[in-house]
């Protein structure tokens, strides 16, 4: 694959965070490519650190308390670790957008949407008002809104969640940006709004052969829109694998495990399995791998040594660790899949007991 | 709206008649009275006194005084003076205007120093920029205004003799009670833009900005700023009604010839129509001035002028 031809690239990347109890690294040496037309899913747990590897890579994050201590991220080819911040603003919603979970605490409250589209234009175009209107409209005629004159005179709170949504998206892809990151955009939406956001999504994305990343922790979503998925977990990504194989040839146990939480994965819906034990306590991180304490299938090892996240053979394929489509794994002892039983959690408890 | 109008509008009618019989009837319980020394000379003889409180029809009882007053009002007779006979509306005319001078001097020269340090000081919090408008503030609001007076008066007039002491109304004597009278408003709002910004300087949509591209100073001038300012532009009609209360004291140290200058004036003096069409203008005032706030509430901030 030929370097310009990614989107994006993250290499490396930490992000800490700088507490009064301590340092504590929130997202721990990610590293992943994202080409032109393709979607990658980042997935995992609530607080697994998916917003912060967003924030990195837009560099927004909070800070305090929030640093990128390591790492780099590469924009269209562009290193924007060391930009400085004019040249990064300027990149923003230009080269890269991003569309929050929340769209109506996304917009400012005292501006019509009108204005706040027009200003996202004019703040990186030379443009008559007038003539970004015009793009504001068409914008948001692209991405369905009916009446798109009309609802440049409401104000956030006038419009429902979905169409606050489409808002979003549209004031994101008003410039024509390389790079679409999607934090979790269906998550405050009703069901029947979030398929429909996803579709337009996908609609925008092969319009425009945008790269996505999109952040999510439903896995359903995830196989209805995603080329690649990555799976976080405690701040680093454990499994990477072309989303088909995601689906049908999970190797990591805590992917695994997510995907046994889910009902029609998992066919009993009494008995639904749930992954025991809770996220470790990134501020005390053993030598160990951090899933150990939660995994079924954990040996002496995985309590002791940290593994790396590396290339594996899948079943049916060839070594493809150079490949596109490779598989990264994170494990010190993958097993097949099959789709986890609802252990007992006490059960997993007293292992977690005794083998610490 | 219309509804709305006309229950503020009894509202206010309601409030008007009380308290015209409360300072009607305050104001003749008080001793003495415009024979007892107030408006005749305080030597003149008892049947003098006594002539006059007949032709003034100050003799009758107070009801009956109340109802006669009440009967000239409603025909648009505001009276006259007893200290000296000029028609009141005349004494409205250039009183109320120099009032609305100082009192707008006041109100703009404390938001064009709050609006800016508390923006400042948000934006660097914690930094010594931060605490020094905040050390001000709290100099400002902690200082009585008859104190602060003092002080300004000693050094610009007394020892400086950069600006006179009192008088009216020269650009020059505006300064000094202006500054009085604008100091503890300023602290208020200060504060007030202080922690209003610093609520808005954390919502989610700065953030949004930010990832819009925006520039930074765009981001809080534009967006946090015209958020925060919502709580502040409504705190201006609460602020129009203290302002009353401060004009009195003020305009008095400053001989500043304003509303609150005539009314205390007037009280001592006893002159009654003069006292009491006063007061109830600013009675008047204040409650307009809420009124006021509710509206520029509402203006400010869109998700209610649309509901
Ligand atoms: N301002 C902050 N101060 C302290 N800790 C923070 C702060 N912001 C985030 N964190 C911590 O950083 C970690 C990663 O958070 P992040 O928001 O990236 O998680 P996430 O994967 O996006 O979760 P979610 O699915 O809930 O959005 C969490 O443990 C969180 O508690
Ligand atoms: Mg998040």
């Amino acid at each position: 694959m030929s370097g310009s031809e990614l989107a994006l690239e993250v290499k490396d990347l930490r992000t800490t965070l700088f507490l009064r109890e301590g340092r504590v690294d929130v997202v721990r040496g990610v590293s992943f490519q994202l080409k032109q037309g393709e979607t990658l899913a980042l997935v995992g747990e609530s607080g697994c650190g998916k917003t912060m590897t967003a924030l990195s890579i837009m560099r927004l994050l909070p800070d305090p308390p929030a640093r990128v201590t390591h790492g780099q991220v590469l924009l269209a080819g562009a290193d924007v670790s060391r930009m400085p911040e004019h040249q990064m603003r300027s990149l923003r919603g230009e080269t890269v957008s991003i569309v929050f979970q929340e769209p109506l605490t996304s917009l400012d409250p005292v501006f019509t949407i009108g204005d706040q589209i027009v200003e996202a234009i004019t703040s990186h175009r030379k443009l008559q008002r007038g003539e970004a209107r015009e793009m504001a409209v068409e914008i948001l005629k692209e991405v369905q809104i009916p009446s798109p004159g009309q609802r440049l005179k409401d104000y956030p709170h006038q419009l429902s969640g979905g169409m606050r949504q489409r808002v979003m998206i549209a004031m994101a892809l008003v410039l024509d940006p390389k790079v679409l990151i999607a934090d979790e955009p269906t998550t405050a939406l009703d069901v029947t709004i979030q398929a429909q956001i996803l579709d337009l999504i996908r609609t925008e994305q092969e319009q425009r052969r945008l790269a996505v990343l999109l952040i999510t922790h439903n896995l359903p979503v995830v196989s209805q829109v995603a080329d690649r998925v990555a799976v976080m977990y405690a701040g680093e990504v454990v499994e990477e694998a072309p989303a088909s194989e995601i689906f049908s040839d999970p190797r990591h146990p805590y992917t695994q495990g997510l995907l046994s939480s889910i009902p029609s994965a998992a066919g009993d819906h009494k008995h639904l399995y749930t992954i025991p034990g809770r996220v470790p306590d990134p501020r005390v991180l053993p030598p160990a791998c951090l899933f150990a304490p939660r995994c079924p299938y954990a040996l002496r090892r995985c309590w002791q040594e940290h593994p790396e996240l590396e290339a594996t053979v899948s079943a049916g394929h060839a070594d493809t660790s150079t490949q596109p489509d490779r598989h990264l794994l994170r494990c010190w002892n993958p097993q097949p899949f099959t789709a986890l039983q609802a252990i007992e959690p006490q059960e997993v408890d007293r292992r977690i007991a005794t083998s610490e | 709206m219309a509804s709305y109008l006309a229950r503020r509008t009894g509202y206010m009618l309601l409030i008007l008649t009380i308290s015209s019989v409360v300072i009607f009837y305050a104001l003749r319980t008080a001793p003495g009275g415009p024979s007892g020394g107030g408006v005749l000379n305080p030597l003149s003889s008892q049947e003098i006194r006594q002539a006059y409180d007949k032709r003034m029809g100050l003799d009758q009882p107070v009801y009956t005084q109340y109802f006669i007053y009440l009967g000239h009002i409603v025909r648009g007779d505001l009276g006259t003076s007893l200290a000296n006979g000029t028609p009141i509306v005349e004494l409205l005319g250039t009183h109320a205007r120099n009032s609305l001078v100082l009192g707008l001097t006041a109100l703009l020269i404390s938001y064009v120093i709050a609006i800016p340090l508390g923006v400042l000081a948000a934006v660097k919090r914690n930094t010594w920029v931060d605490q020094l408008a905040m050390g001000g503030a709290i100099l400002g609001m902690g200082i009585p205004n008859f104190w602060l007076a003092l002080i300004l008066v000693y050094f610009f007039s007394l020892r400086l003799g950069w600006l006179p002491s009192a008088g009216c109304c020269d650009p020059p004597q505006l300064i000094l009670p202006a500054l009085v009278l604008a100091a503890e408003g300023t602290a208020v709002t200060m504060r007030m833009t202080r922690s209003s910004m610093l609520e808005h300087l954390h919502d989610d949509f700065v953030r949004a900005l930010r990832a819009k591209g925006l520039p930074e100073w765009q981001v809080i001038l534009r967006h946090v700023l015209r958020n925060a300012l919502i709580p502040v532009i409504s705190l201006t009609g609460l602020r129009l009604g203290w302002l009353v209360g401060y004009a009195l004291i003020v305009e008095t140290i400053f001989r500043w010839p304003g509303v609150g200058y005539l009314l205390v004036d007037s009280v001592l003096r006893r002159d009654y129509p003069v006292a009491q069409v006063f007061s109830l203008l600013l009675i008047v005032f204040v409650l307009l001035a809420n009124w006021f706030a509710d509206i520029a509430y509402g203006l400010a901030n869109p998700r209610i002028r649309v509901a």
